[in-house]
């Protein structure tokens, strides 16, 4: 049994992991450029040659530490950092070509996840007859989840031929994105906490039954939330179980009012400290798949990818994961050092 | 599954979507592949077509959600409903038992065992006795079965650390059904059949063709009185008998459309029953009739 204070100080000796590792790493470096400078005007000229590769190298790790890795330190640790996520993805223009679409990106996301060794599981989706989705809501279930994902929110781009197209037409359609905060407990269906009074929350079953109870044996699960204060509804029918919809729309109504929280903290913040941090416009277009071109762009740090097929069928998600999150750590750093001035 | 014949699944799916309302029959459909994915047996067509001629969903699929319980269902047994499931977990919440104050619960016309499953399932564990009568022996074994599948003990005497439920086959009207299973209860629950006859000859067709009358009919056909509130006098007699209950014993009985006042007026002057409350179910009709000794 760990007490919670336990608990606390491991927490605490786990965050200053990094800290202990880039000064461990940059003494020893140090200690080994020391020890190589001497051996750089030895007799031998292989050992010359020897010393002298040490010294680039060693030099290189000594800057990549000044420039990146202490600064990257400065990052305070991220709040949300234990949060799993809820992503909605709802097709835009395009018709039946955006809910295609929409169903490669969820794969993209559900295949990532996987591989991150998150779980997750579709519990929402309206599928279309030409085989694509409309809307759908996929829990992530993993420490870090939103932390990792919280970038990909915004409107995703396409422009490809559709299967679909025989005159062979290039057409372009959107899916919008939205990475919401899920906590562990946020199946709860007891409110009165910080984000929201039960008493707020009506819930309605949809449909009438008629006489109902034993007259009926139709399956009619449907649910429905409305937080009054906020106007925020949530409606869930995809479960045969009217209990299991109402956990599932109490999940998605917490994520959806957490995410509201956490942009009026960024909001106040940047209010008391003029942050230069952007906040992610979600009507915002932040990235473009290219079929012809074979090319992925995010238009937010200018960063592509000239192979789509890794981006859609291998990781090449990680690489547009960590220069987002790179981005934003170098933003961060700025508005630290920023505010010490 | 290529032996379904895509094009036969296409038609039957068409004419579902005329039956049920495109919305509906497509989550039937993702149901149905649902449950094909979890058991191999049928084929989704010969789903499709039960479905089309009127048989209820849960039987073709098997089981029924009613809470966090996933419950078999077989005909002709009653399939749970969910104004049933509503109540049962407004009931859990409003008691908590404990292994130091243990609860015994009788259920009346168990059929598939779904409401002493759920309090026994959601109350802590060695809180709960429940027993379950029903006349019908598919019923019976069918709650046993139900108790297995939620591993919930059938048979005494059972460990004291876990909650117990007993299915008793057995006839409300012999008076010696209760003495044998150890009365006085804290909890009586009942969801007797209450549909009179007039309005049963106008339920719907996967109501009427496939689920036991037993469970539905409110009265017997030679009985005076056809207002479907038979089994509730029964139950007021029960109640009346002396040791069923205990001060305090909490007594819940499921009522169909319009028959909550007759019902409280039948606890309240045939069983003596004066503390009695109406609950509505959540499409807003009066449910259940709930009395407190």
């Amino acid at each position: 049994m760990s007490s919670p204070e336990d608990i606390a100080r491991a927490r605490q000796l786990k965050e200053l992991e990094p800290l202990h590792e880039a000064w461990s790493n940059w003494t020893h470096a140090r200690q080994s450029l020391e020890e190589t400078l001497p051996l750089m005007q030895d007799p031998d000229p292989t050992m010359r040659t020897l010393a002298s590769e040490e010294f680039t190298s060693l030099t290189h790790t000594l800057s990549t530490h000044i420039s990146t890795t202490f600064p990257s330190l400065l990052v305070p640790p991220s709040s949300t950092r234990d949060l799993h996520a809820l992503l909605e993805l709802k097709a835009g223009v395009g018709g039946s070509e955006a809910a295609l679409f929409l169903l490669d990106l969820l794969r993209v996301y559900v295949r990532y996840a996987g591989s991150v060794g998150w779980r997750t599981s579709i519990i929402q989706s309206s599928e279309t007859e030409s085989g694509g989705m409309r809307d759908a809501i996929l829990e992530i279930k993993g420490e870090g989840a939103y932390d990792a994902l919280r970038w990909e929110s915004g409107v995703h781009r396409v422009q490809r031929v559709p299967a679909t197209e025989s005159s062979g037409r290039t057409h372009t359609s959107t899916v919008a994105v939205i990475v919401l905060p899920l906590s562990e407990d946020a199946e709860s269906m007891s409110g009165n906490d910080e984000l929201f009074k039960m008493e707020d929350v009506k819930v309605e079953v949809m449909r009438a039954r008629g006489a109902g109870g034993q007259h009926v044996n139709k399956t009619e699960s449907a649910v429905r939330l409305t937080h009054t204060p906020t106007g925020i509804t949530v409606s869930m029918q995809d479960e045969r179980s009217q209990h299991q919809n109402k956990r599932r729309a109490f999940q998605v109504l917490r994520a959806r009012l957490m995410d509201v929280k956490l942009s009026q903290d960024i909001a106040n913040r940047r209010a008391t400290r003029r942050n230069l941090v952007r906040t992610a416009d979600r009507s915002e277009k932040i990235r473009t798949y290219n079929y012809a071109q074979d090319r992925v762009t995010d238009h937010r740090i200018g960063l592509s990818l000239m192979n789509l097929t890794s981006f859609l069928e291998g990781d090449g998600v990680q690489d547009f994961l960590d220069a987002l999150r790179r981005n934003w750590q170098e933003e961060v750093m700025e508005d630290v050092v920023g505010e010490s001035e | 599954m290529p032996s379904d014949g895509i094009t036969a699944v296409k038609q039957l799916f068409t004419r579902l979507v005329y039956s049920l309302g495109r919305e509906t029959a497509t989550r039937e459909l993702k149901w149905m592949k649902q449950a094909l994915i979890a058991s191999h047996s049928p084929t989704l067509a010969a789903m499709l077509q039960r479905r089309l001629s009127g048989e209820p969903l849960q039987y073709i699929l098997g089981t029924t959600p009613f809470g966090p319980l996933d419950l078999l269902t077989r005909p002709p047994t009653l399939i749970p409903r969910p104004e049933t499931e509503d109540w049962t977990l407004r009931l859990a919440d409003m008691l908590t038992p404990t292994p130091v104050r243990p609860l015994t619960v009788l259920d009346l016309c168990t059929g598939t065992g779904c409401i002493p499953l759920l309090l026994c399932h959601l109350w802590p564990p060695g809180s709960t006795r429940a027993y379950g009568v029903d006349i019908s022996q598919h019923a019976i074994r069918l709650a046993a079965d139900n108790a297995a599948r939620c591993n919930i003990p059938s048979f005494q005497p059972a460990p004291y650390s876990q909650n117990v439920f007993i299915p008793v086959l057995g006839d409300l009207r012999d008076p010696d059904v209760f003495k044998r299973l150890l009365p006085p209860f804290d909890i009586i629950t009942a969801n007797p059949p209450y549909i009179p006859k007039r309005e049963y000859d106008k339920l719907p067709v996967s109501v009427k063709n496939y689920e036991d009358p037993a469970a539905l009919l409110g009265d017997p056909p030679d009985s005076e009185e056809q207002d479907g509130l038979t089994f509730y006098r029964l139950i007021s007699k029960i109640l009346r008998q002396k040791g069923m209950l205990r001060d305090g014993s909490i007594v819940a009985l499921e009522v169909g459309r319009a028959q909550a006042d007759a019902v409280e007026g039948i606890l309240q002057q045939s069983a003596g029953l004066r503390n009695t409350q109406v609950w509505k179910d959540p499409w807003n009709v009066k449910r259940v009739v709930l009395a407190r000794a």
